[in-house]
């Protein structure tokens, strides 16, 4: 079942959560629940924010991992319905009876670009000026959204990111080649050595597999974070409904253990949805084990690789039955357990 | 029935309003729609606010007469089902309401402000640290956080930190009087009141204002504690009357227009001045204009009603008013008729009834 990506919904029970794929079990939805409210929760080690009258903790998958778990385990247990264990793995999911609100990014985009200038402030500026621009690259307004923070209201004008959705992956990939040239007085890029000292401040489980260069030169080949009059802006492309590379009940998956992958991209078209694809031809390193896809739910592993590209990645082996085909083996990275377990820190897809 | 006043009400059809009395019909509240979605009426007399994902209105019923009249024409005829007909008031007055079944979620100050407050200090941003520390220094003056609320946008979390006020709720009058109290004396680094010139240029750019003089203005503005400044943040603090505090429960009463009348009288009680509808107890009044019932002029006043909170405390016992409204004969169910004046009814502002009150110095 199709649901776009990166769309908000508040459940019933106060969550506020985000879409987390493209590609969906029937009569649920799969998300990253953002914020539960804090008397769920007992949320150690996590921030809270005070969100739409309540007191709200931020589920943070990088916090350590014990607190990961134990805040994992006290959800599952008061809210079983929420989680989808799907034998290989496991999802938070909301079921469709317990949305009790969609905030629609197209329809907010909508909205705000009706609204005159002079009633926006500087942040609602920075959007409606940076929509402009990304218009320029033949991708029609319709075809944009807004998500998060800058579609709630709730941003901080100077701290908030802006959060953008290109729906439709012929639409990400044409504004992703505009920006390559783009100029704009607002828009500015990360320069190599901001990249490094980004990389220097902000060492996470994932960067930690590559050297200061290494992490500048995957960053300075991106083009869906930037920033645009100061604001730090993130795109995110979705995929419409008849762009589906994979349909969630078509196939069945059998976890084989950690493996490490290397192979070359053969297709990096579905590389900028989530979850994400590369088709490689490749193996698992030091056995003879095939390998189609490199498949990836983490944001920093999307639009890494190019076609051609030769690459290496750690992560989840499966092995894939289709109702339809041949089996195969494919390497995820990025699923939800791997948060609480130590692949955390072992996954990784990079160019060689 | 009761529920609090300056409670935030989303509904189903994505109005944003916010409770305008204490006290309310069986099925509805009565509310004022603070914002409006644009996609089926809209008006350029208004501001444009966008608000979780939608382009809304902010309904400011002091925009222009005209413009307002021509929408709130369009708002009866499109929310037929969030204007109240009052019986009691023989459907002559404008009232909003929610009605219950369009209610999509209440955010209800007091939870919200314990669940802010719960809020670790380090994980707050500007505007929040603020709104803590200030209601922290409130609870100086013996009030208890379950006597507080907080409002609006802070509320709501659309705030912008060093733009949005600090709207703060206290529930019931006592509490509201104590925390006045207190406030006459009580210091802080951070706090501040108004200066004269900040009244001043308040005062020049709200012609609602300009029944009075400058100095007038000044003088009574600058006595009042529910508006100021903490940490350069503007607060304002309301009062919302408690169930066992309500004066008159709603259908208990029938309210006949008598027309338009104006009054000087000199103030007997301004306990109830705080709260929405606010009122002044009156005594030794005098009819200026109108205020004759069968020919005989009205022997019966008891008091002034007002519903903005421009008139909150403005008048002492002991001073003089001159107030202009609708004159009402109040028909209890039990006990013996009597006469109020009413200033601000929703209706006020699409005519030119030219209503107010003011002190006479």
């Amino acid at each position: 079942m199709h649901f776009h990506e990166s769309v908000l919904i508040d459940t019933v029970d106060g969550f506020h959560c985000k879409t987390y794929s493209n590609h969906h079990p029937e009569g649920k939805i799969i998300v990253k629940p953002k914020y539960i409210p804090s008397d769920i929760i007992k949320g150690e080690g996590l921030k809270r924010r005070f969100i739409f009258s309540r007191c709200m903790t931020r589920l943070n998958l990088f916090a350590k991992k014990e607190k990961v778990n134990d805040n994992i385990n006290q959800l599952r247990k008061r809210f079983p319905d929420y989680f989808l264990d799907t034998g290989s793995t496991w999802f938070f999911v909301i079921p469709k009876d317990k949305i009790m609100k969609v905030h629609d990014p197209r329809q907010g985009l909508k909205e705000l670009l009706e609204v005159p200038r002079k009633d926006l402030d500087n942040y609602l500026l920075a959007v409606v000026d940076l929509i402009e621009l990304l218009t320029k690259s033949g991708v029609k307004k319709q075809d944009l959204g807004i998500t998060h923070s800058t579609l709630m209201g709730n941003y901080t004008p100077g701290i908030s990111d802006i959060d953008m959705i290109i729906f439709g992956k012929e639409n990400g990939w044409k504004i992703l080649d505009f920006l390559k040239t783009a100029t704009h007085p607002k828009l500015k890029w990360k320069t190599r050595g901001e990249w490094i000292r980004y990389y220097q401040e902000h060492r996470t489980a994932e960067s930690g597999h590559f050297t200061e260069e290494e992490y500048a030169d995957h960053m300075l080949k991106k083009f869906y974070e930037g920033t645009f009059d100061g604001n730090v802006f993130t795109l995110f492309t979705v995929e419409e409904p008849d762009e589906m590379w994979n349909d969630f009940d078509a196939e069945s998956y059998e976890p084989q253990g950690t493996a490490e992958v290397e192979g070359t991209v053969t297709d990096d078209h579905d590389s900028i949805v989530r979850p994400a694809c590369y088709k490689i031809e490749g193996n698992v390193i030091g056995k003879d084990i095939k390998v189609k896809q490199v498949v990836t739910y983490s944001l920093p592993f999307m639009h890494q690789a190019r076609k051609g590209d030769r690459i290496k990645a750690c992560g989840l082996l499966e092995k894939v039955t289709p109702k339809d085909g041949d089996q195969y083996h494919r390497l995820t990275i990025g699923y939800f357990d791997a948060y609480t377990t130590d692949r955390r820190e072992k996954e990784y897809l990079k160019v060689t | 029935m009761h529920f609090y006043e300056s409670s935030i009400i989303t509904t189903k059809d994505g109005l944003y309003c916010q409770s305008y009395a204490n006290e309310h019909p069986i099925n509805a509240i009565l509310v004022k729609p603070k914002y409006i979605p644009t996609d089926i009426i809209h008006s350029d007399a208004f501001q444009y606010r966008f608000i979780s994902g939608k382009r809304m209105n902010r309904l400011n019923l002091w925009a222009d007469r005209k413009k307002l009249t021509s929408y709130i024409k369009a708002f009866k005829e499109q929310y037929p089902e969030y204007v109240f007909h009052s019986d009691m008031h023989q459907g002559r007055r404008l009232f909003f309401q929610v009605p219950l079944d369009r209610i999509e979620r209440i955010y209800f100050p007091k939870t919200g402000l314990t669940d802010m407050m719960k809020m670790p200090p380090g994980q707050m941003d500007p505007h929040l640290k603020t709104c803590h520390e200030f209601v922290g220094f409130l609870l100086n003056s013996g009030l208890e956080l379950k006597d507080l609320g907080i409002t609006y946008s802070t509320l709501m979390g659309h705030y912008s930190s060093k733009k949005s006020d600090i709207n703060i709720v206290v529930y019931g009058k006592e509490n509201y009087w104590k925390l006045m109290e207190f406030l006459k004396q009580a210091q802080h680094q951070k706090l501040r009141w108004k200066t004269e010139e900040e009244w001043l240029d308040y005062h020049k750019r709200r012609n609602r204002f300009k029944v009075f003089s400058e100095k007038d203005f000044l003088f009574l503005k600058q006595r009042i504690r529910s508006e100021g400044f903490f940490d350069d943040t503007l607060f304002v603090i309301f009062a919302v009357e408690k169930e066992d505090e309500i004066r008159s429960k709603w259908g208990s009463e029938k309210f006949v227009d008598q027309g338009i009348a104006k009054i000087r009288a000199t103030v007997a009680d301004n306990h109830d001045s705080t709260v929405r509808p606010g009122r002044y107890k009156v005594k030794e009044y005098k009819v200026l204009e109108g205020g004759k019932t069968g020919g005989k002029a009205v022997d019966d006043l008891t008091g002034v009603v007002f519903y903005s909170r421009d008139y909150s405390m403005l008048a002492e016992p002991g001073e003089l008013i001159e107030a202009r409204g609708i004159l009402e004969k109040v028909e209890p169910k039990k006990g013996k008729p009597y006469h109020r004046l009413v200033v601000g009814y929703f209706d006020s502002y699409t005519n030119d009834r030219h209503e107010y009150i003011k002190v006479i110095l």
